[in-house]
């Protein structure tokens, strides 16, 4: 069974390590590659997703059952559309937490959904716990620790073992400070450079050459996704 | 033939969601594939009937006639387990029944299974229920129900009055029935279903149904826990001791 459609979740128990940037670069590269894409967002308050992708975004929020509903009850909808989901670190654990008691990811798999979920790392005894939680908790979606970079050279990556077959850890390279206010400057597009102010030729093609490297990396974790759902399949039997 | 068996469930006080737990006996049973059939004693409207239509007969366990409706086909119906839910108050004076008609004896020797699955509420008035339900019951296999389905502070009561009541009843067995999401619980009441056909998001005919993957979810992973408890109790076993020794020989 080769997937349909997939559910990327950018996940860390941490608040700023990068996610919604992560969240912002994942769906642009999907809409680059073609595809139709809704995220997700849930953080409270800050709404900073829908700021540069407001025709994509989808405010959610699994604190009360009727959200979680909208949530889950859309993500696992008959529908071709490829779903990012930006977590905020305090929903953390609500939402693994009903997607665990649900089977969220059975019932994905089940509709030729595949769900990854990308988990920025850092150090600290809450990540590395959270992390070996998830891989417990969810054998049957890909888990990719995700480096970013900005935050420092990673000597911590031993702490996150990778599952056998699965994706690698997806290098965030850190972008030069004056581009990074640059790009966190709403309206920002990577997908439509024409949104944003005019900037100099040199910057324009450090961010080109920055964006095709972490695309490279996003390619690369889609096939990782794409074998490590066949090799399931083949292991479990192809299911329904 | 296997020994029939009849598990009463029961409280002497309303709303303490005997009728759930009755359903989620009947949900077990088939998944066990072991023929159930129910009764339930809320004349002339049955809860329990509006849930499990096929199965389901609305009785008055006061009455000779339904009486024998009840206990004198035991062993002539397809049915191995009967289940009767006890309206709210008719618990003591349907034990009683059960005395006269002799029931009791049968299933002290042996012929019959005979269990009870006692919900509580959350008063002391419930427990004294217990001390005289114990009186007639004797060895029957007696099963304490902590109904947490809809609520979440409900035993409040000291735990050594409960302890003194508990041990009235030799070999009681304590169940407990984990809370359910309200709005789930709810939308399988508005479904009129079995708990099995809204986890497969089915209606009442089989149908397919539209129900919310999230409250599926959360009923299934309820069921599944008050699934553990029976199992946990050995209630198959009790049940059909006889299919049991065969797995036993089998796995020997």
């Amino acid at each position: 069974m080769a997937f349909r459609s997939s559910i990327t979740i950018v996940a860390s128990p941490r608040p700023r390590v990068g996610k919604t940037l992560l969240a912002r670069l994942l769906t642009d590269f999907h809409l680059s590659e073609g595809r139709l894409v809704t995220a997700f967002d849930l953080n409270a308050g800050e709404r900073t997703l829908a700021q540069f992708l407001p025709e994509k975004t989808t405010a959610a929020s699994v604190r009360e059952i009727s959200g979680q509903m909208a949530l889950f009850d859309h993500l696992v909808a008959h529908e071709d559309v490829t779903k990012v989901i930006d977590l905020g670190h305090e929903s953390f654990e609500t939402f693994f937490s009903v997607a665990h008691q649900i089977d969220f990811v059975e019932e994905a798999r089940r509709r030729s959904i595949a769900v990854a979920i990308l988990f920025t790392i850092t150090p600290d005894q809450t990540s590395i716990g959270a992390y070996r939680g998830l891989r417990d908790r969810f054998s049957r979606a890909t888990l990719a620790p995700v480096h970013n970079e900005i935050l420092g050279p990673a000597q911590h990556r031993d702490k996150y073992p990778l599952a056998t077959g699965g994706p690698g850890v997806v290098r965030m390279p850190a972008l030069a400070p004056g581009l990074r206010r640059y790009i966190e400057t709403p309206p920002f597009s990577f997908a439509d450079s024409g949104k944003a102010s005019p900037m100099l030729p040199d910057s324009q093609s450090e961010l080109q050459r920055w964006l095709r490297r972490i695309y490279l990396e996003f390619r690369e974790l889609d096939l990782r996704i794409l074998l490590a759902d066949l090799r399931s399949s083949i292991q479990f039997g192809s299911g329904t | 033939m296997a020994r029939p068996a009849v598990i009463l469930v029961g409280a002497d006080k309303g709303g303490v969601g005997k009728t759930t737990v009755a359903r989620t006996l009947i949900d077990y049973f088939g998944a066990h594939q072991t023929p159930t059939r129910a009764f339930d004693t809320e004349a002339p409207r049955g809860t329990l009937k509006r849930f499990h239509p096929e199965l389901t007969e609305v009785v008055d366990v006061t009455s000779v006639s339904d009486q024998m409706k009840i206990f004198d086909t035991l062993g002539s119906a397809d049915a191995k387990v009967t289940v009767i839910d006890v309206r709210a108050g008719l618990l003591s004076s349907t034990l009683q029944a059960l005395t006269d008609i002799g029931f009791l004896e049968s299933a002290k020797k042996g012929q019959i299974t005979f269990a009870v699955f006692h919900i509580l509420g959350s008063s002391i008035a419930s427990l004294q229920e217990i001390a005289e339900t114990a009186r007639v019951v004797g060895d029957a296999n007696y099963f304490l129900v902590k109904n947490f389905i809809n609520n979440t502070t409900f035993f409040e009561w000291d735990p050594a009055t409960y302890n003194s009541y508990f041990k009235k009843i030799k070999g009681a067995e304590e169940i407990t029935i984990p809370k359910l999401n309200e709005m789930a619980y709810e939308q399988v009441e508005v479904a009129s279903v079995p708990f099995v056909s809204f986890i497969g998001n089915k209606g009442t005919k089989g149908e397919a149904a539209n129900n919310s993957f999230v409250l599926r979810g959360y009923v299934r992973h309820w069921l599944g826990n008050v699934w553990g408890e029976f199992d946990r109790v050995k209630l198959v076993d009790l049940v059909s001791p006889k299919i049991e020794s065969n797995v036993r020989q089998v796995a020997g």
